[in-house]
């Protein structure tokens, strides 16, 4: 399955949430889609999932056109909303029974797939209690059931952990690491952006309608800081050479901007690998008794704070 | 669904299944407390009737030879109380909950079709008033059993009840379906509650004399059940209507929704005239294409309000199915979304139903005896009424559309639906106004002619006044006309499949 968002453009009157973006994602894989609130992040997911239509352009579902085929694209998509509406009156067995009839499983078929969705999203337990007696996280996991029970290829989500505790969103991103290891195209929106680098393989960020970076994680981070930042420590009981090795970084080549930060040296490395390999090898043999020197990578929230000015529209 | 589909359907019956939303909604409501609660009254109510119309005839001294009809009646009036107040109103609640903007999974995120959703609702409906109908038979069957009240009259009222009741659900369904703001469907609720007040007297009293006069010995006259399918084929097709309106109330916005109402209307209009003029040449009598004119006058004046309020720009989706075929293109033109293929329809549909009734009545008269027909005066009043009022209508519609996109072009197009109301209650009420505050309202005053006030025609005293009507409402159509020209045409030209698109033919 391959998720392919064209030149999609939405405006809403005069406004415009989503101008002109395209990217792609493919099945197995976790696009992050990232952006201030209102950015337009919703806008395109719902679009995606065929709930709203686009004023231009396009998203092909392994050729499917959600704008074409509205119909035939929904059955592979799989939308979770950010909550869970309200429905009275009903058990979480017969709400993602309900779906599962309603996207036309019949007989056994609709008893092992609800069956089997209950069991992955770990809601088989509270299968007869109410909707409405949900905590926040259960809720999510019966919109993910709900989503998921007609076995779609790709999967919507739109900040799906909000509101959930520290427990239930490492719960949240197994099951998506699960998703993703049975060949679901993912398309995930959230805040919490750390999380997001660690399951993600891909990210989209956006802004006022526009895409502002997009690609792998690594290189959305390669693209955005060029230059590697290393940090130094040394053994403990020896930080008060710290101003020295500082002293002595300032004047090596391929070193600009030491700092000292938090009993760690940070500098930026201006040239490559082998040049890390020369300054290590030089501070050892001046007796530096380095306990780690390593690469610190820049995580999506620095990225995302460096490339978004907070606009809305 | 196409023959093969048709028959793959039939061939595969034992895989057939109810209707998701049906299943979904009875789970509901079996575990709801306001159906439990209500049934549970329902049956104390019918408990205690019985008993005390049984301790009060024990206590009588002479025999009541009628008991059998009395209880009947009670219960009749308790099923139809409980059931036409409870049961759409519920429905009603239900569906208004699950249209709103923030709850989108139900309406949208699944393949279930708009109509497959209303179904389910309407058939939940007509499940739930089969539970209360259940529940209050052997009640019913027990009166059986005293005197005063035969089977066939227990069915055909009970038959009649259920199916008043499913018409009732569906109006609910429709009208929580209306995109209107919480107190406003509160508001719509509350006056769908006294309507169903009403409704409740007349059904019961309709009921209750159906019974006096002998339901079972008139069941062997051909005019009783003439009467009875005409009722309901009439009541059928005002369920249709709401089912239509409701399917295309909750089509995505990006659907055509027009088609499904103006086709449903179209066929009805045209399945109508031709019964019509049938029974016209049947009885010798023009009244039947006379009521024909003015049941689509009534109705196409309705719609005036809706077209009216259609965006002009066609999104995407809809542009798609537009034919690539000139002659098709400009012959479902007015079955498409739009205020100008909204007002063409009706426009059209009024001419001919106006001509085809003129033809009628003035040809007519070498079909039917002279007496039975019309004198002349009454067909020059009938046909001054009915083309007056429909100009008026059409006026006041493109005004509204001309001053909405004058003045407030960038406001949603509901605009021009709004202002043409304002319009029909400006020119109605307007003078009224000024002339209470000149001290000079009077019963004559309203009598008198007031030009421009539609509702004027039928309450003026002198006859000729209305060709003054006529010509006031026929310059003001025809300026309207003028006006609106150049934004009709611009419509009739954009009327076009999006370019390089495969549109269907």
């Amino acid at each position: 399955m391959k998720v392919q968002v064209k030149n999609l453009r939405k405006e809403f009157g005069k406004t415009v949430a989503v101008d002109d973006i395209s990217f792609s994602f493919d099945a197995g894989h976790i696009f992050g889609f990232v952006g201030p609130n209102g950015a337009g992040k919703t806008t395109t997911m719902r679009i995606i999932s065929t709930i709203e239509e686009a004023t231009q352009g396009d998203v092909l579902l392994n050729g499917v056109s959600v704008c074409e085929e509205p119909e035939l694209a929904r059955r592979a998509v799989g939308y979770v909303p950010d909550t869970l509406p309200a429905h009275g009156d009903i058990t979480v067995h017969e709400y993602l029974d309900f779906y599962a009839r309603a996207y036309g499983l019949r007989g056994k078929k609709r008893t092992q797939a609800v069956e089997a969705i209950e069991e992955f999203t770990n809601v088989a337990g509270i299968r007869e209690k109410h909707l409405k007696a949900l905590s926040k996280g259960m809720k999510q996991r019966v919109s993910l059931g709900r989503a998921l029970v007609y076995d779609p290829d790709v999967l919507v989500l739109d900040e799906p952990a909000a509101g959930l505790d520290p427990r239930a969103r490492v719960e949240l991103r197994e099951l998506l690491m699960l998703l993703a290891e049975r060949k679901k195209a993912i398309l995930i929106s959230s805040h919490i952006l750390t999380e997001l680098t660690e399951i993600c393989n891909g990210v989209v960020i956006i802004e006022r309608g526009k895409i502002l970076e997009t690609g792998t994680i690594d290189e959305v981070i390669k693209k955005s800081t060029p230059r590697r930042t290393v940090a130094i420590r040394l053994l403990e009981g020896n930080h008060h050479q710290n101003p020295q090795l500082l002293k002595e970084l300032l004047q090596t080549p391929f070193v600009e901007n030491a700092r000292d930060v938090a009993k760690e040296i940070h500098f930026e490395l201006t040239g490559d690998e082998s040049a890390a390999c020369d300054i290590l090898g030089g501070l050892i043999a001046k007796k530096y008794k380095i306990i780690e020197f390593r690469q610190t990578k820049a995580n999506l929230e620095d990225i995302f704070m460096n490339v978004t000015k907070g606009g809305v529209q | 669904m196409n023959i093969a589909g048709i028959k793959s359907h039939f061939t595969n019956w034992r895989e057939w299944e109810f209707n998701p939303i049906v299943i979904k909604e009875l789970r509901q409501a079996v575990r709801s407390w306001a159906v439990t609660g209500m049934l549970m009254l329902f049956l104390t109510v019918l408990f205690i009737t019985s008993l005390v119309f049984l301790v009060g005839q024990s206590v009588r001294v002479n025999e009541d030879v009628q008991l059998g009809s009395s209880m009947f009646q009670a219960f009749v009036i308790i099923l139809a109380g409980a059931s036409m107040m409870f049961i759409p109103l519920y429905i009603g609640i239900r569906v208004a909950a699950e249209r709103g903007e923030s709850n989108h999974d139900l309406l949208y995120v699944s393949t279930l079709s708009p109509g497959r959703i209303i179904r389910g609702k309407l058939y939940c409906g007509a499940y739930m008033a089969l539970l209360f109908f259940s529940a209050c038979m052997p009640f019913m069957a027990f009166t059986n059993l005293l005197r005063g009240v035969d089977l066939p009259s227990v069915f055909f009222i009970l038959l009649f009840l259920f199916l008043v009741v499913c018409a009732a659900n569906q109006i609910a369904i429709f009208l929580a379906c209306l995109p209107l703001s919480r107190p406003f469907k509160i508001l719509l609720a509350l006056a769908g509650l006294f309507f169903s007040f009403w409704l409740i007297g007349g059904l019961i009293v309709g009921a209750i004399g159906m019974m006096r006069l002998g339901l079972g010995s008139m069941m062997a006259n051909r005019n009783f059940w003439m009467t009875a399918l005409t009722v309901l084929v009439a009541g059928l097709i005002v369920t249709g209507l709401f089912y239509v309106l409701s399917v295309a109330l909750i089509s995505p916005p990006s659907a055509n929704r027009a088609r499904l109402p103006r086709l449903y209307i179209t066929v009805i209009w045209l399945l109508g005239g031709l019964l019509n003029f049938a029974w016209v040449i049947q009885v010798k009598e023009p009244t039947a294409i006379m009521a024909w004119t003015l049941a689509t006058f009534f109705i196409l004046i309705f719609a005036l309000l809706v077209v009216v309020s259609n965006a002009d720009e066609l999104g995407p989706r809809v542009r798609r199915d537009i034919p690539a075929n000139r002659l098709k293109r400009r012959l479902v033109f007015p079955f498409f979304n739009g205020a100008a293929s909204g007002l063409l329809w009706v426009s059209s549909l009024a001419a001919i139903t106006f001509i085809l009734t003129q033809l009628v009545l003035t040809f007519g008269d070498t079909w039917y005896p002279t007496h039975v027909g019309m004198s002349g005066a009454n067909r020059e009043d009938f046909t001054l009424c009915t083309s007056t009022t429909i100009f008026y209508a059409l006026a006041y519609a493109l005004t509204a559309r001309f001053i909405h996109r004058q003045f407030f072009p960038k406001r949603p197009p509901q605009i021009a639906g709004l202002l043409t109301i304002l319009l029909v209650g400006l020119v109605a009420i307007g003078p009224g106004i000024v002339l209470f505050f000149l001290n000079q309202l009077s019963w004559k005053s309203i009598d008198g002619l007031q030009l421009g006030n539609m509702f004027n025609i039928f309450s003026i005293h002198e006859p000729s006044q209305r060709w003054s009507h006529f010509y006031v409402a026929g310059g003001w159509l025809a300026l309207m006309l003028v006006i609106n020209a150049g934004w009709f045409l611009k419509q009739w030209r954009n009327f076009q499949p999006p370019p390089g698109s495969c549109s269907k033919d």
